[in-house]
């Protein structure tokens, strides 16, 4: 559990309790992969995974560098075409419908840019005129500290700056399901506390969340569920404390590191 | 868990005239706010025009109303070359850019499609060249008394139809190259390899025969032909006029089916 205080705490108690209420009451399947692999020329990124997510549910996508976590989203995404297996979302191919599942995702991706030589205000203003519904604008530069460089061009905003503008240009189609790569990267602590505060707003609205991260304390506070990837194979999956029990660690971090040295270990065996 | 079928997703509308717009103006903006990519498509005309408008304007043609060599055929000729140069050469690199940048994959996430990228990017080169060549027609009358086309409608038209054809040509090589430097290498691969067949050096007329029938059907020949009909006035022959209307369609329907968010 983070470090948590007072009422802060009991709000998050309280939303993970209406979060897990909706989970057990829709019980529908929002993405579900089976048997994904995506074979790049030279190596194998995601070898036979299979993976179901719940609507309204958060799942925190872990693995070392390399282990195919991007891959992974970006399938989902429908951004890459599998090699073998499947990806459904909602039920349909998000490589052959993707017209229609694109209208539903809200994507932040860990290498794409945004237009640099447009400011903050008008690249929102962009990405919010592909979609029929939306936020408005300038709510979104509000919740996410960007009020002050809505004027300011993309090329010379801070890391921090640049990641809260693509995190808001993921959210702006109010999505219902939202990818996150690499989410809090380059923020302060602030920065990390108003992204986080704008996803448990997602929550609340039963959005679906993928949130690839390197962040153990990030992955604790937001995740329902958080699937391990090791050399493009699922090592592991549970919700957070379940991890830690059944890998016998103090926190997720400790947990994260035995389960790469089992199946090291299980590989070099 | 039971799954769900894909009709708990409403059938996502096509991005309406608001996101084409947005789009367009996206591209305007940053093209005024990076003027160094104005340099070619505005200056390029002016500086073609100019060197070849010395000479060539001072012979004039009998029984063409005091049109010169200049106008009649260097202009067209001109004109072709130079949209051209600036649809098939300048303008898929910037889209190339985009794609390494990896601001097309951001796009790809969205529900913009293809057509509205590349109309985005055509609409933005087309408007530049456009002023380009209306500032090079300016200087010429200015400079050489170019008395101007004899049927400015029929010029207007197929300088329109030129115009979209070098650019679906264009997005040909927008839509398949990875990086700016493979889309300049194929766009002067495909600028000189249909200028050389159309004409470019040394006329149409010193090619062996059936390159330059070959040549007559492709953008750069056909819309020579068709502009220099169209300048003096004369009955336009159909097919150059359908040479140029079908690069323009197999263009665009390639470019949109082969056309790559990422490298």
């Amino acid at each position: 559990m983070p470090e948590v205080m007072g009422a802060e705490r009991d709000r998050w108690h309280a939303r993970r309790l209406t979060r897990l209420r909706s989970v057990v009451r829709m019980m529908d399947i929002a993405v579900e992969v089976k048997g994904l692999t995506r074979e790049y020329r030279h190596k194998t990124a995601l070898n036979g995974v299979d993976l179901s997510i719940a609507t309204g549910e958060t799942v925190g996508i872990l693995g070392s560098n390399g282990a195919g976590k991007s891959t992974l989203v970006e399938t989902i995404a429908g951004l890459r075409r599998p090699s073998a297996g499947s990806v459904r979302v909602f039920g349909l191919d998000p490589w052959r419908d993707r017209a229609r599942v694109r209208g539903a995702l809200g994507v932040q991706l860990q290498e794409a840019q945004l237009h640099s030589d447009l400011t903050v205000a008008e690249n929102i203003r962009l990405h919010r005129s592909f979609y029929r519904e939306g936020e408005r604008p300038e709510e979104l530069m509000e919740k996410l500290g960007l009020v002050a460089s809505a004027r300011v061009r993309a090329q010379h905003l801070s890391g921090g700056q640049a990641q809260r503008l693509s995190v808001a240009v993921a959210l702006v189609g109010r999505p219902r399901i939202v990818i996150l790569d690499e989410l809090t990267t380059g923020l302060d602590p602030e920065g990390r506390r108003d992204i986080w505060r704008v996803i448990e707003l997602m929550q609340e609205r039963e959005a679906t969340v993928l949130l690839v991260s390197h962040s153990m304390d990030e992955v604790e506070r937001l995740c329902d569920r958080v699937v391990m990837l090791d050399r493009g194979r699922v090592a592991i999956e549970g919700t957070p404390a379940d991890l830690v029990t059944r890998t016998g660690s103090e926190n997720l971090e400790d947990a994260f590191l035995r389960v790469r040295e089992r199946t090291a270990e299980r590989r070099a065996s | 868990m039971t799954a769900v079928t894909g009709h708990d997703i409403p059938r996502a509308a096509r991005p309406g005239a608001r996101a084409w717009g947005q789009l367009i103006l996206a591209e305007m903006r940053s093209v005024m706010r990076d003027t160094a990519g104005l340099i070619i498509p505005i200056g390029m005309p002016s500086l073609l025009l100019i060197t070849q408008g010395a000479v060539a304007s001072q012979e004039i043609l009998p029984g063409m109303d005091g049109r010169s060599v200049y106008e009649i055929y260097i202009m067209p000729l001109m004109l072709v070359m130079v949209v051209a140069l600036v649809g098939v050469v300048n303008m898929p690199s910037f889209l190339a850019a985009y794609r390494r940048q990896g601001l097309l994959k951001r796009l790809a996430a969205t529900p913009a499609n293809p057509s509205m990228v590349l109309v985005a990017q055509v609409v933005t080169s087309l408007a530049q060249t456009l002023v380009g060549v209306a500032l090079a027609l300016g200087i010429s009358a200015a400079m050489f008394g170019v008395v101007g086309p004899a049927s400015l409608a029929a010029t207007v038209g197929v300088f329109g139809l030129v115009c979209a054809s070098m650019y679906a040509l264009g997005m040909v090589v927008a839509a398949i190259s990875p990086t700016p430097n493979a889309a300049v290498a194929i766009g002067l691969a495909s600028f000189f390899g249909v200028a050389a067949v159309g004409g470019m050096f040394g006329g149409a007329q010193n090619l062996p025969g059936p390159v330059a029938e070959f040549g007559r059907w492709l953008p750069y020949g056909a819309g020579v032909e068709a502009m220099q009909h169209a300048w003096i006035g004369e009955a336009i022959p159909w097919q150059p006029i359908a040479a140029l209307a079908a690069a323009v369609v197999v263009g665009t329907v390639c470019a949109i089916s082969l056309f790559r968010w990422s490298r």
